[in-house]
């Protein structure tokens, strides 16, 4: 009796806090008007999405973002795979100072970056660039993922890695075979953030990328201004992102 | 307080008045279709073809606040084709706030780039000019020299001085801003005509007016305003009377322009505010406000004020950017712009200095019920270095005070 | 406290010279190092020298003149106090809403973790739509008890925040109960411990490192960012990252110097709470 009230609570909650607040967007996005007293919108239309993919420019801000973020999950991952080990290996809790020089950028107010990033990444000629925004969005997603990946490193992956040594593995398939897998869920929050973070990027990629028009760009200057373009940029911008959630969710189900 | 000439009569009104005339203007739409028969300005002087020249085959990023379609709209259909006939590549770039491409210039500057820079035209607010201005940060000496600004009076103290800073030839004027209040004659019957009559207004209907917190540039307009009409101190003396009585016993403000019109569109208040003559058709188009929604000047008048375009001094297209400034100034643009049912914002132009078939492209006449005939007796804003001790006043005084 | 015990450091194995040793760690140092490092020592520079002045001299003029500001004051007081009652918050409904998920299906997971894409902004902006005065919510009930917008105490920026951060920090939560923890949970039950017992030996060690890191994370966000607060936060105090957004907008370069200073104190706080917490954690896994 208990577990099914607790279920009904759950949903109960699901639906107030979730449901209910996308469907809200879904209704901004399509409507021409929508004023008090009316609890529904009075006009419904497709300007919303016209002007979002009109002068918003947002299929090409999209696929910018999306390459972007896909490049920024890698680099991150590539880097944050090595050093996670090394981390796990000498245990996290005996470096505090390395510890807190890669969660630096984590702990630092993303305002800031339009201070400071924006002069550094113009010294070293990487403003402008895909490659710069990149980069920048890397140094920002990194922590998340090099932090994440510690935790996957568990004493079970190195217990696994012994056998794999044992069994006379080369080091790339004790790690397509073994580390990979093992460390999926972890993996997958790691990559999830990475994605989340440069899809969500908007102070510095507006900074660093010089004018590079990305989703975040095009979309903060509707938001309160003019709210029903800005609901369909924002379902233009949420829907990819929760596939990826999805997928990452989905993953955190260990195989091994 | 500057006046300027009311426009007494139809036939002079367009020489002499060009502030209250300009959002009485609109464009036939038959020239609005044909943007392309550009005509080439009357006196080009021989130093602009060069400039016009070395322009060919450039790139210029027009940094600009992105979150208002119709102007979205206006440059992308009207301007961007207007540059790429003149060889240039105009790319629009949408930012939230002016002071994101200060920014951008900023640390270029102090990464010691002198040419080069990606932000080659800003569309700039009165503060942040007066502050790139004393750091150098802009590019010296064009304005006045494009072509097209044979068209403008750069007397006229509105253009000549933006806030009080001299614009000294480092921006270009583009339009022009009134401030306008809107209601809705449904629930305001009998609108107030002046910031006492609003003060009954209000006595008789607390909690159903507020204006944005300063610093936000409405919220500051609207103070100054009051301060322009009744003096400093009356002028605090009045806001600390309106406190109690507005919106949430004054315990609150909208914090910007965006939220006093949401505060409006959902009944809250029943008064609403903006520097943007045509704000309530652009509200109407997005069916924020309902269609009954009227404008309203108080005090007689409106406080106007001219919004310009810059070019930084280290931007990599100095000269492409000048093509479309120049652009930007010609009659057929700037009569698209006017025109009531697109933007409706009113030309910077003078009237006076047009010839006839550019005259033309203006018509006077507006159907929509949205935009004022004129802007009766217009005030020009506070210079720039009252506003920031105003600001600060406000805060002490009537955000925290009372 | 034991970890601060030399001869117990002594014999750790790999003590803390050995982490820069570790050629892994180098590539993301190095990245880390060069392009966050030299951004850092740019905004430093950015608070005391101001662009106007030529002479390019240091000065601490704008971190004498954010300390002398009452309303900068207000505003470090009150970012804290947001900052602490929306982590705590968090943290706590996240542990409650990651123990429900657990073991619910996928629906019920991606469900419960949907806010996390959604940015803070469309969040505030829902809230607002929803929460303001002669909003949705208004509209159907024809009253509010609360009334969050722009509420002087900052609940609207709390209630945000919350909403926000709980699905996150779960997410972090349920990345560490994998099938290994089930296995010793399942051990630790044959052998005969209770459910309390179970928590306390298995789900909660499982949890505290993430826990700690996830309300660290928030913290540092809440103290440093200004989108949500500008939102549908009060319109005095303001929140530090407010505060320097605020001194930018009017005229930028008067206010970058001080806008800057105000963000690092703002990130050196958060860096102090992290420092605080690192310690923690060590003397945990150390007794």
């Amino acid at each position: 009796m208990a577990e099914r009230l607790w279920k009904a609570a759950g949903w109960l909650a699901v639906g107030l806090l979730i449901v209910l607040p996308g469907l809200s967007l879904v209704l901004q996005s399509f409507a021409d008007s929508w004023r008090a007293p009316s609890v529904l919108p009075q006009e419904f239309g497709l300007r919303g999405f016209e002007i979002a993919f009109s002068s918003a420019g947002a299929t090409a801000a999209g696929l910018d973002s999306l390459l972007v973020a896909t490049a920024t999950t890698m680099l991150c991952l590539l880097l944050a795979w090595p050093a996670a080990r090394a981390l796990a290996t000498s245990g996290i809790n005996r470096s505090p100072v390395v510890v807190l020089l890669i969660a630096l950028p984590l702990l630092m107010p993303p305002y800031l970056a339009g201070f400071g990033l924006t002069e550094w990444f113009i010294r070293l000629g990487l403003d402008g660039t895909v490659t710069g925004l990149v980069l920048a969005h890397t140094v920002l997603a990194l922590p998340y993922v090099i932090v994440i990946l510690t935790f996957g490193f568990g004493s079970r992956l190195r217990e696994l890695e012994e056998m794999a040594d044992l069994a006379g593995l080369s080091r790339l398939r004790r790690l397509a075979w073994v580390g990979l897998p093992s460390n999926r869920p972890a993996l997958a929050t790691a990559g999830l953030l990475s994605f989340l973070v440069s899809w969500s990027q908007y102070g510095p990629s507006l900074a660093v990328g010089g004018g590079r028009a990305t989703l975040p760009v095009v979309m903060l200057p509707f938001i309160r201004t003019d709210p029903q373009v800005a609901a369909a940029l924002g379902l233009l911008f949420i829907l990819p992102a929760m596939a990826v959630l999805a997928w990452a969710v989905r993953s955190q189900r260990n195989p091994l | 307080m500057i006046m300027i000439d009311k426009p007494s009569q139809t036939p002079k009104r367009l020489a002499t008045a060009l502030s209250a005339v300009a959002a009485t203007i609109a464009i036939s739409a038959l020239l609005a279709g044909c943007g392309g028969e550009q005509s080439a300005p009357a006196a080009s002087p021989q130093s602009f073809s060069q400039v016009r020249e070395q322009a060919r085959g450039q790139t210029v990023r027009w940094w600009m606040f992105g979150g208002d379609a119709r102007v979205n709209e206006y440059v992308d259909e009207q301007v961007v084709p207007a540059a790429a006939r003149e060889g240039v590549d105009l790319i629009r770039v949408p930012i939230a706030d002016t002071a994101e491409a200060v920014q951008r210039v900023t640390a270029q500057k102090r990464a010691g780039e002198s040419d080069g820079g990606r932000v080659d035209l800003i569309w700039i607010n009165g503060e942040n000019f007066a502050g790139g201005k004393e750091a150098g940060l802009w590019l010296e000496d064009w304005s006045e020299d494009l072509p097209n600004s044979e068209l403008v009076d750069f007397e006229d103290p509105s253009i000549k001085l933006d806030l009080g800073v001299p614009i000294d030839g480092q921006e270009a004027p583009w339009s022009r801003a009134a401030f306008v209040y809107a209601v809705d004659p449904s629930a305001v019957p009998d609108p107030p005509a002046d910031f006492e009559g609003l003060l009954d207004w209000v006595r008789e209907n607390p909690g159903r007016f507020t204006y944005p917190a300063p610093p936000d540039f409405t919220g500051t307009t609207f103070v100054k305003q009051v301060v322009a009409e009744l003096g400093e101190d009356r002028a605090f003396e009045y806001l600390t009377e309106l406190k109690p009585l507005m919106w949430s016993e004054g315990e609150r403000f909208p914090a910007s322009e965006a939220e006093l019109n949401e505060l409006f569109a959902n009944g809250q208040v029943d008064f609403a505010m903006s520097f943007n003559p045509n704000f309530i058709s652009t509200a109407v188009d997005k069916g924020q406000f309902p269609e009954s929604t009227r404008p309203l000047l108080l005090e007689g008048g409106a406080l106007v004020n001219t919004s310009y375009v810059t070019i930084p001094a280290d931007a990599s297209s100095p000269e492409g950017a000048q093509v479309v400034a120049d652009l930007l100034l010609s009659p057929e643009l700037q009569a698209i712009k006017a025109d009531p049912e697109g933007l409706g914002i009113p030309s910077v132009l003078d009237p006076g200095r047009l010839n006839q078939r550019q005259r033309d492209l203006f018509i006077e006449a507006t159907e929509s019920p949205y935009l004022l005939e004129d802007f009766g007796e217009t005030s020009v804003e506070l210079p720039a270095d009252r506003v920031a001790p105003l600001e600060e006043r406000w805060k002490r005084e009537i955000l925290s005070g009372g | 406290m034991e970890a601060r015990d030399p001869v117990r450091r002594l014999n750790a194995p790999g003590g803390r010279s050995s982490t820069w040793r570790q050629p892994g760690l180098l590539p993301a140092l190095a990245v880390l190092l060069l392009l966050f490092g030299g951004a850092m020592l740019g905004a430093l520079r950015v608070s005391l020298i101001p662009l106007g002045d030529s002479s390019g001299e240091l000065t601490l003029d704008a971190w004498s003149g954010i300390f002398a500001d009452p309303s900068f004051i207000d505003a470090l007081g009150f970012t804290l106090k947001v900052a602490l009652i929306a982590t705590v918050i968090s943290a706590l409904l996240a542990l409650l809403l990651a123990l429900t998920l657990r073991d619910r299906g996928l629906i019920a997971k991606i469900s419960g973790a949907s806010p996390v894409p959604v940015p803070h902004l469309l969040v505030a902006t829902i809230a607002v739509l929803w929460l303001a005065p002669g909003g949705i919510a208004d509209r159907v009930l024809g009253g509010l008890p609360i009334d969050p917008v722009r509420d002087p105490g900052g609940s609207g920026v709390i209630l945000v925040y919350v909403f926000k951060e709980v699905p996150f920090i779960a997410l972090l939560l349920l990345a560490s109960l994998g099938r290994s923890v089930k296995q010793r949970e399942e051990v630790a039950r044959v052998l005969g411990a209770d459910r309390r017992q179970v928590f306390a030996w298995v789900i909660w060690p499982a949890l505290r490192a993430p826990l700690l890191l996830g309300s660290l994370i928030v913290a540092a966000f809440t103290i440093g960012s200004f989108e949500v607060p500008l939102a549908v936060g009060p319109n005095y105090p303001q929140t530090l990252a407010g505060w320097a957004f605020e001194a930018t907008r009017g005229d930028l370069i008067s206010g970058e110097s001080e806008a800057a200073a105000a963000l690092l104190v703002a990130g050196a706080i958060a860096v102090a709470l992290a420092a605080v917490s690192v310690r923690f954690a060590r003397d945990v896994e150390g007794g």
